[in-house]
């Protein structure tokens, strides 16, 4: 008995810290305990419970459990296999050990990445499909879990049953199309021209084409719906770019029914020169105020890697005003780059012709991107900031000249 | 967070602790990541590796490279094989993880011949990785394999890796003291190649150097630590040191690449346009040779307390010497009589140098370069700017390094030790800052610190090797 007090004294102090480090509940002391004895009185006195572990057990079981499969992968090991097949099983690999990469990859997929031109390239695109992987599969999660609601939603409906009545037919998603789609042919004939400039396909990127895309579409549809739409403008499009393919694989048949212009000729063509300003944040000059006469001209353009003075380059060869949003001047800028995208500029554009006011429609500037909105301009404010601080600091200066005077006469007067 | 336990665990304590945790669909692979933090023993690793393959019969690829980094980590080379071998039989390739942790236990261990095998192996599916080199080269030169070592070396430089500065120095080190012709043209190699990269060893990498020229039998290399004069003399041997003039070849090759890649790039327009650069070919053309090249903007800016025309005009008193041509470059906003830029102090600068004034959007160290490039060798410039974005226009590397050579000898940059009134510049390295022989010396420029914050700047201490 005593040696079994012993044991258990030393059986309790090895599990105690062990469990204390592991905030393991109170409760299960008492069972760990037993069960610990337990274990140990089976045995020897003298083994420690990892004596009894088998601990090269896993690599056993590893082997064992495959051996019937080992012909198998080394029959296939010798066959010559595809760069893009390689290229699968490794990512499969890469998945395996838990890096950022998409479940399922296409053959056109899988043919980009293998011809991504450096590792960090790979890398990105994988991370790049599978973020968008994740995306595609909570968006699903979501509409599914919606279906379910709204089941169940009609279920209780049907329950109560009960019809009722209203003077209009439920046809608003078709009306407000109609209603919208009169506006922007009205705008095609007499509303105020925005030029898109489609010509920069090859400062771009593949993905930086089709993120462009997408923001022209969110802008047509933001066009489409307010009150006194632009007549939009598509210049220098080419019916053989990687734009057209894009914007097919966004409207589908609606491609050909849009009340847009689409030309593949210049806007100087189009209209006459000292009409056109073309926007574009590297301009030196600043714009004013919102000119109904005039046309303005938007570069269709995603540049993720700053190209600086690109659309400015364009604007110079052409000979064309340039004008840039005031930005510096109405918002305390924060951080990041002072080109917006281009449905922000459509945003920001619309309200300015709807209203002129620019609080209203710097709004559209993200927020993340600048720190307040001043109704004053900014270097005005800094000025009056400076004179602030000048004063107060002339103020202390010459405190502190009077004080190190004093103390000098006093030394002085020592002596 | 949950704590490694310290001792192996049986299944049901394995268990215990699972259900314990807040999330159990990754209570292994949440352990095993504390397990590799907290370098635990590997018994208990392999305790809950046991524990997962009698309960799911099988352990996920993410969990054996998990196992296999903690007995990397501690040098465990037999598990290490035996990990291997399972993977080989599970799995039809691997991953680069798991590549890159075998290669570097494996050279680490007297099985590192194993190492170079995997290598082999790694090949056949991607490019391995310099590391990869890394490991299975020291292990090579750790063994005396010295010419194994360079065959994997240039097999490596074939393939675009860049060796770090750590294989370069392991050749010094394990190459002390051994003879052959062959061998010390390998290492001279080395050497050479820091040149063409304009690469510079730090200090301890410098002192495998010294080493190792000390220690080549016969040959009588001594080795000193110096500071080379501003005349590109070297106070130990008294051998000038290179100039860096480059070669008329070079030279023209490099004006032509700044025209094409720097000022007209992909669009002429977006730094100037065609006709304001005929205008200023055509200024310069008839204007030639300069001395020295301002850049009016950035030498205005040099104290800010002063009005800017007045910085310029104090470096152009200090510049101008006797029959000195200084050319300024500027915008014409600084035509303008205002605050900072006064006419009358304007107008009697441009008696004492010719002015250049650009559009106020145009960019004017474009012009700064050209200018500079087409009057001549002799010619030098002034800029605080290092002329990065500049050089990274460049498109291929071998113009980039002599853009740099070329930036070395002929940059003159303000001295900032000088805080009196008068404004001071220094002059451009006579010498050129790379390592360099003569046959029977070595110049070798090293770094103080181990990382190069900086890449502008240039190593002022050198050691100097010769013979006897």
């Amino acid at each position: 008995m005593q040696s079994a007090n012993m044991l258990l004294k030393k059986v309790v102090s090895s599990v105690l810290p062990f469990a204390a480090q592991h905030g393991m509940k109170k409760d299960l002391f008492p069972l760990s305990r037993a069960l610990s004895l337990s274990l140990c009185l089976k045995q020897d006195k003298s083994c420690g419970p990892s004596e009894k572990l088998d601990l090269d057990a896993w690599k056993k079981v590893m082997r064992s459990g495959l051996q019937e499969e080992v012909g198998e992968t080394i029959s296939e090991h010798k066959e010559e296999l595809s760069s893009l097949a390689a290229a699968r099983e490794i990512l499969e690999m890469w998945r395996l050990a838990g890096r950022k990469v998409p479940e399922h990859i296409s053959e056109e997929q899988l043919k980009t990445f293998v011809e991504c031109p450096s590792k960090s390239a790979k890398k990105k695109y994988l991370k790049y499909l599978h973020t968008k992987e994740l995306h595609k599969k909570n968006d699903k999660r979501k509409m599914d879990e919606k279906r379910e609601r709204r089941l169940e939603t009609q279920e209780e409906a049907s329950k109560a049953d009960e019809t009722k009545r209203s003077s209009f037919i439920c046809l608003w998603a078709s009306g407000m199309d109609r209603a919208y789609n009169w506006k922007a042919a009205q705008s095609m004939v007499f509303g105020q021209p925005l030029v898109f400039d489609m010509s920069y396909e090859k400062d771009m990127s593949v993905r930086e084409v089709e993120n462009t895309v997408r923001q022209m579409v969110l802008s047509e549809g933001f066009n489409r719906r307010s009150v006194d739409p632009f007549h939009i403008h598509f210049c220098n499009f080419r019916d053989d770019s990687l734009y057209h393919k894009e914007f097919i694989r966004h409207y589908r048949e609606a491609w050909g029914k849009l009340l847009i212009t689409v030309t593949d000729q210049c806007y100087t063509e189009v209209f006459p020169k000292d009409k056109l300003v073309y926007l574009t944040a590297d301009s030196p000059r600043v714009m004013k105020t919102f000119d109904h006469n005039k046309i303005y001209i938007v570069g269709s353009m995603v540049d993720r890697s700053i190209k600086t003075g690109v659309s400015l380059a364009r604007a110079k060869r052409l000979g064309l005003e340039t004008a840039a949003l005031p930005l510096d001047k109405y918002l305390l800028w924060n951080s990041g780059a002072k080109n917006l995208t281009l449905d922000q500029m459509m945003r920001i554009l619309l309200t300015l012709k709807d209203t002129g006011d620019w609080k209203k429609a710097l709004e559209f500037v993200p927020k993340r991107k600048y720190c307040a909105f001043v109704s004053k301009p900014v270097h005005e404010l800094k000025k009056t900031l400076n004179l602030i601080n000048t004063l107060k600091f002339g103020k202390r200066q010459e405190e502190v000249r009077k004080q190190f005077a004093k103390n000098y006469s006093k030394k002085l007067t020592k002596k | 967070d949950i704590q490694p336990p310290e001792k192996p665990l049986q299944a049901e304590e394995w268990n215990r602790l699972r259900e314990g945790f807040r999330s159990p669909e990754i209570f292994e692979e949440v352990m095993f990541n504390n397990m590799v933090r907290c370098n635990s023993p590997i018994d208990v690793a392999k305790s809950l590796l046991t524990h997962v393959a009698k309960s799911n019969g099988d352990i996920a690829y993410g969990l054996l490279v998990k196992y296999l980094a903690l007995c990397v980590h501690q040098g465990q080379t037999s598990e290490i094989c035996d990990v291997y071998d399972i993977m080989k039989i599970r799995f039809k390739i691997l991953e680069s993880g798991a590549y890159n942790l075998i290669i570097r236990g494996l050279s680490n261990s007297d099985q590192w011949r194993m190492a170079l095998t995997l290598l082999e192996e790694v090949k056949k599916i991607m490019i391995p990785s310099r590391t990869n080199y890394e490991s299975c080269i020291k292990a090579a030169c750790r063994h005396q394999e010295m010419n194994l070592a360079f065959e994997l070396y240039h097999e490596m430089l074939a393939k675009d890796l860049v060796p770090t500065l750590d294989v370069l120095q392991a050749f010094f080190d394990f190459s002390r003291g051994m003879k052959g012709a062959e061998l010390q043209n390998q290492l001279f190699g080395i050497l050479l190649y820091l040149r063409e990269n304009q690469i510079y060893p730090h200090k301890t990498f410098m002192r495998s150097i010294k080493l190792w020229f000390e220690s080549i039998p016969g040959k009588n290399w001594r080795g000193h630590l110096t500071n080379i004069k501003d005349s590109g003399q070297c106070p130990v041997c008294n051998h000038q040191l290179e100039d860096s003039d480059l070669t008329e070849e070079e030279y023209n090759n490099l004006r032509e690449r700044i025209i094409r890649d720097v000022i007209h790039g992909t669009d002429p327009f977006r730094k100037t346009t065609p006709q304001e650069f005929e205008a200023f070919q055509t200024f310069v053309e008839n204007r030639l040779p300069f001395d020295v090249v301002i850049d009016g903007l950035n030498v205005s800016h040099i104290k800010t307390r002063k009005m800017q025309c007045e910085n310029l005009f104090d470096a152009i008193n200090c510049l101008a010497k006797e029959n000195v041509r200084l050319l300024v470059l500027g915008r014409k906003h600084m035509l303008i009589n205002s605050s900072n830029w006064k006419r009358e102090i304007m107008k009697e600068m441009q008696n004492k140098a010719d002015f250049f004034f650009a559009e106020n959007i145009s960019e004017d160290d474009a012009f700064l370069l050209y200018a500079t490039l087409r009057s001549g060798k002799h010619c030098k410039f002034v800029t605080r700017d290092f002329l990065r974005d500049h050089k990274a226009c460049l498109s291929d590397s071998l113009t980039r390094h002599l853009f740099r050579k070329w930036q070395r000898g002929h940059q003159m940059v303000f001295s900032p030790s000088v805080e009196g009134k008068h404004i001071n510049f220094l002059p451009a390295f006579r010498y050129d800052c790379v390592v360099q022989t003569t046959g029977d010396t070595w110049h070798i420029p090293y770094k103080d610190i181990f990382e190069e914050k900086y890449s502008y700047r240039v190593p002022r201490k050198w050691l100097c090797i010769r013979q006897k």
